[in-house]
């Protein structure tokens, strides 16, 4: 029996053992076949000539302007999709522009502007003098890839679907300001007329400003004719999600789920115009180690967010590539607990929070952080000093008057001790026998803020405060900062290019969602609504100006430093303009050099 | 033995039940919340509203329960919260046949070299040969994965540009024809193989090594060189049949590894597997998902033992099951 058994065993080994010989001959053989497995021949072959390849961390999640929620996913239902406008982001003001064929909101500055309007669906639009409706008038020679024209009636249908809750679109906040929405139901046959084919009216319920109004009405639309019979249920599963039926400057050719997904010049499109580069190959690779490799190989032309400390050798090891930034849109900060949560979740009541209830003390724990240290030693170029959260990128706003609150020990000590904080026998600062300590949360798998908090450590421990770090799973952190459980915290925004700050400062705490400081000050509930007032928003100004003079001066939260976020790209891309509204912004007009052309 | 296999199984129903009703509560209990992405500014508050409803996750926890139980009862797993609700079966259906490629591959390749270098150690014992086979199985044996495959990249994509480092196929791989495509494929598997068998085959090699040093003194080994056989014949005909028997017991162990991939490779290489649809459902809390993982890494837990078990008993008729 053993024996039988044994004979069998080892049969099987052998097979193995055969199977795998000749695996591997196999894949030797494939490797020599590919110009000595050297990666950069396989690059030579004619589709890669004419492939961009863009590494993602992760898959889109869908393809489909309604519910694709992620920033990959808008990247590229971007070049699927039309646009009833052009948008576009004007870096000398800082303020958007949007554009109709024959109509834009703005003029636009010189040297700006390289975004041509030939994409927009509308040919012009008219605004009601009191700001309550707003009139498009459509091209009529615009086409979905089936040949069935683009009408008025598939914007009323796709915004009947970003406003059905069943649907969940994570874009239903554009509707807010609908007839209707003020109700909390829009009534989409009194909100969105379309007398003709080529007529669109939008109807509020109170006035708008103009630009905001462009914004808000212009999200993308999805062909009525192939969607009208899925159901609401079904929406977000329905097999249509695979397989777009678009009309802008590229199409879906092939979506591996978790792999690749490649869009192919569109040659039918005139919205603009077929996309430059034949084919575009949005390449997942998860690990950021493989894709820097990647990029410094040539396997993939674009990495985004490339880390500061990592420039020098890949640049060193493939002079082909080059380091491009956009806008600062990004910083990260400190958070205080202005009110003590404790008390604010067991009795809904706002006191002051016994370590950093005072502004004096968040100045004098802003004071003793050496943000240039930061700067210098992590971001480097890529780093500027941060005082509130207005961008210097949106230079219309900005209050450059605002001069930092330099570095100084001395001066924040002085601060804290006007506040009662005296060192005790260990050293740390004391009041009322409660000792200066707390802990820094932070999410995991952030470089940058490790680095930050450890030097934050160090400055708050020369002046006597004791900081311990904890890094915390980043879906956990959330949570807790939305159930209000921790007193300090380092975390990071993204901002938006139109201002609107209530969500982060609004005293009203309910409303408010992401006040996690629990900063209240009345002013700037009052500024925030004086300026939307403002059917211009550079009329808006001097309230800005005040609101982050404010901040400047109560310091609710330590502004750390804004973030140029860094993109690394092959020299091989040619006419890309890298802009604060997206990387890929006019990604259809780049274009590709052939790999004989460039120089090694 | 038949009645054996069906004991087994009949008490492997309410084990793996039982693992599942406790992910259940576990994932459900665990800070976190599927919506959490939806929770950002200039997004309305009642879209995560919305988005638990369509989950069902507004109702209490023992209706969610007894909903799920009703649906699982039915074979019905659920649809995906975080990959386009897609029914998590046909996720796991999608993840699976690479995994299995990668994990089978590197099965064959572990045993292969395992066994060769455990025999040459075990025959050779206390040699400079078997000191050095020992040392460098040790060496990789506790080499980190993820590290190694680092390494093996900077080696052989970057110093050494010989494989690619990431995916499954070439860009273009499609015009290349099906043999061609199919030897694309098995270049990109050359690195994450290596590395994932190079750990395993240094493991299984102390196994066979004991194994073997076990079973050489053994009475009949000796009886069998005193007739004269020759060498090669003791070793592998008498010696070596015996030694694998434990072998065994590490193939049934294997088994789950072949479906529930190996996590660092699938990341590092960027080969969308079992591995990265658990670690990634875990990570977006997508509860039918998790579950769904659970239910087969569960399964194949318990079969694998069971198969082991019952090879045992195949091989060894000392055992009586």
């Amino acid at each position: 029996m053993i024996e039988t058994c044994a004979d069998r065993v080892s049969v099987a080994f052998r097979l193995a053992a055969a199977l795998f010989i000749v695996l591997n001959m196999l894949a030797f053989s494939a490797c020599s076949r590919n110009n000595g497995g050297n990666g950069k021949g396989a690059k030579s072959s004619a589709a890669m000539d004419s492939t961009l390849v863009i590494a993602m961390l992760g898959d889109a999640d869908y393809l489909n302007p309604v519910i694709g929620a992620t920033v990959t996913s808008s990247n590229i239902f971007g070049l699927i999709y039309p646009s009833l406008l052009q948008s576009e982001f004007d870096t000398t003001t800082g303020l958007m522009n949007y554009m109709a064929l024959e109509k834009k909101l703005r003029e636009v500055t010189p040297g700006q502007g390289k975004k041509a309007p030939k994409g927009a669906l509308a040919k012009s639009w008219h605004m009601s003098d009191d700001h309550k409706s707003l009139t498009y008038i459509l091209r009529n020679d615009a086409h979905w890839d089936d040949g069935k024209p683009v009408v008025s009636a598939d914007f009323k249908f796709s915004y009947q679907l970003y406003g059905n809750p069943v649907i969940a679109s994570a874009r239903q906040q554009y509707l807010a300001e609908l007839v209707g929405a003020d109700k909390g139901r829009i009534d989409f046959d009194k909100a969105i007329e379309t007398p003709n084919d080529t007529t669109l009216v939008f109807r509020f319920y109170k006035p708008v400003p103009e630009h905001l109004a462009l914004f808000h009405t212009s999200l993308t639309p999805l062909p009525r004719h192939r969607w009208k019979d899925v159901k609401a249920d079904e929406f977000r599963h329905s097999p249509l999600n695979l397989e777009p039926l678009g009309a802008g400057p590229y199409k879906l050719k092939n979506w591996q789920q978790q792999q690749e997904i490649v869009l192919v010049s569109n040659r039918k499109s005139n919205l603009p115009k077929p996309g430059t580069i034949p084919a575009i190959s949005f390449k997942v690779v998860p690990d950021y180690t493989v894709r820097l490799t990647q990029l410094q190989t040539g396997a993939v032309d674009v990495v985004e967010n490339i880390k500061p400390e990592d420039f020098t050798a890949l640049l060193k090891a493939n002079h082909q590539l080059e380091i491009k930034t956009v806008g600062l849109r990004v910083y990260d900060y400190v958070g205080w607990s202005n009110i003590d949560q404790d008390e604010y979740r067991k009795s809904g009541t706002c006191k002051p929070h016994p370590l950093f209830g005072s502004a004096r003390v968040r100045l004098a724990l802003t004071t003793a952080i050496d943000r240039q240290a930061i700067i210098d030693g992590y971001l480097k170029q890529y780093g500027v000093v941060c005082n509130n959260d207005i961008s210097p990128s949106l230079k219309w706003a900005y209050n450059n008057r605002i001069t930092p609150h330099a570095f100084d020990a001395e001066h924040a000590s002085a601060l804290l001790k006007v506040e009662g904080w005296l060192p005790g026998p260990d050293g740390i600062l004391q009041k009322n026998g409660r000792r200066f300590s707390f802990v820094l949360y932070t999410n995991a798998g952030n470089a940058r803020r490790n680095y930050a908090s450890v030097i934050i450590q160090q400055n708050l421990r020369a002046i006597g405060i004791d900081c311990k770090l904890d890094v915390q799973e980043s879906n956990v952190f959330f949570e807790n900062l939305q159930a209000r459980k921790l007193d300090a915290w380092m975390a990071g925004w993204s901002i938006g290019l139109e201002i609107d700050p209530l969500d982060v400062w609004g005293s009203d705490l309910k409303k408010s969602r992401f006040n996690f400081a629990g900063y209240r000050n009345p002013r700037i509930d009052e500024l925030c609504e004086l300026a939307k007032q403002k059917m211009d928003p550079v009329g808006a100004k001097p309230y800005w100006l005040e609101y982050q003079e404010i901040l400047h001066r109560d310091q609710p939260i330590t502004f750390l430093y804004w973030i140029k976020e860094t993109q690394g790209f092959s020299k091989r891309i040619e006419g890309e303009d890298l802009n604060i509204s997206g990387t890929f912004y006019n990604v259809d007009d780049w274009r590709l050099r052939p790999s004989a052309n460039i120089a090694q | 033995m038949l009645i054996y296999i069906l004991k087994r199984l009949l008490i492997a129903v309410p084990l793996i039940f039982g693992v599942l009703t406790l992910t259940f509560f576990i994932i459900r209990l665990a800070p976190g919340d599927p919506a959490a992405f939806f929770i950002q500014p200039g997004i309305s508050p009642n879209v995560a509203e919305q988005i638990r409803a369509q989950y069902g996750l507004n109702d209490p926890l023992p209706v969610q329960y007894f909903k799920w139980l009703a649906n699982v009862l039915q074979g019905d797993f659920g649809r995906s919260f975080s990959r386009a609700q897609q029914p998590v079966f046909d996720v796991i259906a999608e993840a699976l046949p690479i995994t299995v490629i990668i994990a089978g591959l590197t099965l064959v390749a572990n045993f292969t070299f395992g066994i060769l270098i455990g025999i040459i150690s075990a025959v050779r014992q206390n040699t400079f040969l078997d000191r050095f086979l020992t040392v460098t199985a040790l060496f990789f044996y506790s080499m980190p994965e993820f590290w190694f495959a680092l390494m093996m990249i900077i080696l052989f994509a970057l110093k050494f540009p010989v494989f690619p480092v990431s995916g499954l196929n070439e860009i273009g791989a499609e015009s290349y024809g099906p043999i061609g495509f199919l030897l694309d494929r098995l270049w990109h598997l050359v690195l994450p193989v290596t590395v994932l068998s190079i750990n395993g085959a240094a493991g299984i090699a102390r196994y066979v090594r004991g194994s073997m040093l076990e079973v050489i003194r053994q009475d009949y080994i000796r009886t069998a060189r005193a007739k004269g056989l020759p060498e090669h014949v003791v070793i592998f005909k008498h010696a070596l049949r015996n030694a694998l028997l434990p072998v065994i017991t590490l193939m049934g162990s294997s088994l789950p590894f072949i479906f529930s991939g190996a996590l660092f490779i699938e990341v590092i290489f960027a080969f969308p597997g079992m591995g990265r649809v658990t670690v990634e459902a875990i990570f977006a809390r997508d509860y039918p998902l998790i579950i769904a993982n659970t239910f087969i890494s569960g399964s194949l837990i318990v079969l694998g033992n069971l198969f082991a078990d019952v090879l045992y008993a195949v091989a060894d008729p000392r055992i009586k099951l």
